[in-house]
């Protein structure tokens, strides 16, 4: 494995422990999503990966090299997108990129064919030669992204890359982040874009608190939930009760709107349930799909907001 | 090697980065210098000799402590607080060719605004000022150590109490500092105290160079600053390295 975490523990000084015992591996390859809500505790990680923070405790090795001990190779070997806004108003991003991919030690030909096809791929064209204090917040995070990709580390550190983009280049953007990956490095991805990263990661883990609550493939989380479809409920506010699911699988309530795990061979109960509960007045509409990653993560933490206790619950016991 | 390739292309950032404010800061320079050779014979319709070269040679020098002190901490504390600083201390290059490629622009800024302030000066009064060779490295030594402390104290604090701190700079230094006079005026616990900090310093070195005929040029200016320099040099290097 290329990035190895042991045992990552960071307390600030505040108290707050931010990361508490987390352990990752990724591989070259491989993208790797970090899921969590805000607070999780997913950039004090890539912060402590990079240099930025020094770890309460645990390990950091990057190719078996530790990177506590030695930040400035860390930073050698990683390249980063960080969550703030790249400090580049008064350049254009052919200027940044190009800046960026000579800093981390390319030659000035290297960059620019690389940065050629960065923007190409990316359709930043029409912006390449405008001041970056006139760009919009989408267009300049591409720009970071590109800056992070066009001389690439061996380890590609990318949080939350898609804030602000628009639908179609968030497309053209999770290409990109494939190709770094195809082309050898490991990506580790910091985002709360859950459905997204189902479509982009290999793996993925999810934080909460400072811990890892769940780590796999996606289909591998998919199949811990136990429930092959989802039946999402929009409950009636005037509503009494919240329905009772007959079929054995999670329910989790957010905000407004039920998740009911149901098992494949149960759709067209399912449906006439919903339907009854539809009559009834108890539900305003409700739809029937596949179970997303989505699911999992709402079972696993999604529901915190609402019930904690009662969502880690129904989780735990359809996993055991 | 790497640090001088690193140190260039963090030159070119930083310079692109700060070029859309340049004529502003300029502007803000010229102005403190304009208020003070324009401002100050209003309030005393009659100085004599001493006192014209004083506010002459000490305009340029409150126009560099303006932005040493007051604009670069405020304009780092804000980098601080957007994250742009911590991005910066991402890239894979050493932390003394960061800061000394940001000290590098933060000087190309003050420069030019103390040659329009003597100029400004020198102007409004007539006067005929027989500037020292020194007063390359004497400026230099000014404005390197007013970015320096400034930085010093935008590393150290937070970004609200920067803010606090450098506007109660802008009152001390204007007000209470031996800059457009002599430090004999000041009561004798503030006096003492002035020969601890660097502002005086600055001002002798300042008008030491720009008219030697009129002032002595006390070599103990330099060491104060020197050390002050150093100080806050080591200070914000040892901020900018420290991981939270």
């Amino acid at each position: 494995m290329l990035l190895e975490i042991g045992q990552l523990t960071k307390v600030y000084r505040t108290g707050t422990k931010a990361n508490d015992g987390i352990s990752l591996a990724i591989g070259e390859g491989e993208v790797f999503g970090l899921l969590g809500h805000n607070g999780a505790g997913k950039t004090t990680l890539v912060n402590q990966v990079v240099g930025l923070l020094r770890p309460t405790s645990g390990t950091i090795r990057i190719d078996g090299r530790d990177m506590v001990a030695d930040p400035g190779l860390a930073r050698r070997l990683c390249s980063f997108q960080a969550q703030a806004q790249v400090p580049i108003d008064g350049l254009t991003p052919r200027q940044a990129i190009d800046l960026l991919g000579q800093l981390r030690g390319s030659s000035r030909m290297e960059v620019e064919l690389r940065r050629e096809r960065l923007v190409e791929a990316l359709d930043l064209g029409e912006w390449l030669d405008v001041d970056a204090s006139r760009l919009s917040g989408g267009v300049k995070r591409l720009v970071a992204f590109a800056m992070a990709a066009v001389a690439p580390g061996r380890l590609v550190m990318l949080d939350e890359p898609t804030n602000d983009v628009d639908p179609v280049r968030r497309r053209l953007l999770w290409r990109q982040v494939r190709t770094l990956a195809d082309h050898g490095a490991a990506v580790l991805l910091v985002t709360h874009n859950v459905i997204e990263a189902e479509r982009s990661v290999d793996r993925l883990a999810i934080l909460d608190e400072g811990r890892v609550i769940a780590e796999g493939t996606p289909a591998e989380l998919k199949a811990r939930l136990g429930a092959a479809l989802r039946l999402e409920l929009v409950l009636d506010p005037d509503a009494a009760d919240v329905p009772v699911s007959p079929f054995g699988q999670s329910a989790v309530p957010v905000g407004n709107r039920l998740m009911v795990g149901v098992p494949m061979d149960a759709a067209g109960p399912a449906v006439a349930w919903a339907e009854s509960l539809k009559c009834a007045g108890s539900v305003e509409e409700f739809t029937l799909g596949p179970a997303t990653l989505e699911d999992v993560y709402v079972a696993l933490v999604g529901g915190a907001e609402a019930v904690p206790a009662q969502a880690a619950e129904v989780f735990d016991a359809n996993a055991a | 090697m790497q640090m001088l390739r690193s140190y260039r292309l963090l030159v070119t950032w930083q310079a692109l980065r700060k070029k859309n404010y340049l004529p502003l800061m300029m502007a803000v320079q010229t102005l403190f210098s304009l208020g003070i050779v324009l401002g100050y014979p209003l309030l005393f319709p009659t100085l004599d000799r001493t006192s014209i070269y004083l506010i002459a040679t000490g305009a340029p020098a409150i126009s560099m402590i303006s932005v040493g002190l007051v604009a670069l901490p405020q304009t780092v504390g804000e980098q601080k607080t957007e994250g742009s600083l911590a991005y910066m201390r991402s890239l894979p290059v050493p932390r003394l060719a960061y800061l000394v490629a940001d000290l590098t622009v933060w000087l190309a800024i003050v420069i030019p605004g103390v040659v329009l302030g003597v100029l400004v000066g020198a102007w409004r009064f007539g006067l005929d000022l027989q500037v020292s060779p020194l007063v390359v490295p004497a400026v230099l030594m000014v404005a390197l150590t007013s970015t320096c402390v400034g930085y010093a104290i935008a590393s150290l604090l937070p970004y609200m109490l920067t803010v606090i701190i450098t506007q109660a700079i802008v009152v001390f230094v204007f007000m209470f500092s031996p800059l457009t006079f002599l430090p004999d005026k000041l009561p004798a616990w503030l006096e003492a105290i002035h020969r601890l900090l660097p502002v005086q310093a600055m001002g002798e070195v300042t008008r030491g160079t720009l008219a030697p005929n009129e002032f002595g040029l006390p070599l103990g200016a330099f060491v104060t600053l020197a050390v002050w320099c150093i100080l806050g040099f080591g200070v914000t290097y040892a901020a900018m390295s420290r991981r939270g």
